[in-house]
């Protein structure tokens, strides 16, 4: 080894951490061990027990599950509703066309009636 | 104190005991990358949290111990990129001189004034490189674990060691004196 090494050896040597840090590191493990326990007793108000968060996250996905289905079928109701209300706008279309045809028809027979009238 | 609440019942490691023994390699990991006091505590406190959540999954004293040292370098580094400016950044061209340069008589003892400059030209290594040697020099970890350590190839690890070499002993060269060299070489 040569004396670069030696030298690094010696200034890279581990140091003491500052005093008490051990009891702050364990003062925070435990208050990260107690908040799972507060959040469980929170789930327990809504019926979720001691399974917590896995009870959590089942209750999330049949919620989602709930919420695609109701939107699905009103997706498809409203679909529906549009499909009639095109259909309902055609016909009265259509029966507008025909009525004005027939005004025109009716309209034509009674000029033909009018003109012939007088040669009799 | 116990395990983590996640951690099976029949599991032997002591959470307590663990920080005792591992937090000085941890703390100075933290320490010579940042050259910062507050921020290698911070990032040292994380490890050991990190370590709590995942006790139940750790083997044996010795996968914790590869464990904290990986998960404390990885940290470091992920800290010094985060915060640019929080941690006392040290730039390579703007080092300062030592105080009282080693003489050419003094140079088979110990100076400590000679170990707070190398400290600082460290500081001053790029970042991979600067973990590589500390990993090398602080925790005398062989080349192979510094890859497994680091997720990196062997043949990195050596190139940057050697490179690491070279900028530090011209460093030393330039401010302490040829003299240091030629005891050196």
């Amino acid at each position: 080894m040569n004396r670069l090494e030696d030298e690094l050896k010696r200034a890279l040597e581990r140091v003491q951490p500052p005093a008490g840090f051990a009891e702050r590191v364990l003062a925070r493990a435990r208050a990260e061990a107690e908040k799972p326990a507060r959040s469980r007793r929170w789930l327990g108000l809504f019926g979720l027990g001691l399974a917590g968060a896995g009870s959590l996250r089942w209750a999330a996905a049949c919620a989602l599950c709930v919420v695609l289905a109701a939107s699905g079928v009103i997706y498809e109701r409203d679909m529906q509703r549009r499909r009639g209300e095109e259909a309902k706008d055609q016909v009265m279309l259509a029966l507008r066309i025909t009525g004005s045809k027939l005004q025109i028809a009716e309209q034509s027979l009674k000029e033909l009636d009018s003109t012939s009238q007088p040669q009799q | 104190m116990t395990t983590a609440a996640a951690a099976p019942a029949t599991h032997k490691l002591d959470f307590e005991d663990l920080v005792r023994e591992h937090q000085r390699m941890v703390f100075s990991i933290g320490y010579h990358f940042l050259h910062n006091a507050a921020a290698a505590e911070e990032v040292a406190q994380d490890v050991f949290l990190e370590l709590f959540k995942r006790l139940g999954t750790l083997e044996s004293p010795e996968h914790v111990t590869h464990w904290l040292r990986r998960v404390a370098c990885h940290r470091s580094i992920d800290y010094a990129r985060r915060n640019k400016g929080a941690a006392a950044e040290v730039s390579w061209d703007q080092l300062p001189e030592p105080a009282q340069p080693a003489r050419h008589s003094d140079l088979g003892n110990s100076d400590p004034m000679m170990s707070k400059h190398l400290q600082q030209m460290v500081a001053a290594l790029p970042q991979k490189m600067r973990m590589v040697v500390i990993l090398r020099y602080q925790e005398e970890a062989g080349l192979e674990e510094i890859a497994n350590t680091m997720g990196i190839p062997l043949n990195t690890v050596k190139s940057t060691l050697h490179r690491a070499h070279a900028m530090l002993r011209a460093k030393m060269e330039q401010t302490i004196g040829k003299e240091w060299g030629e005891v050196n070489a």
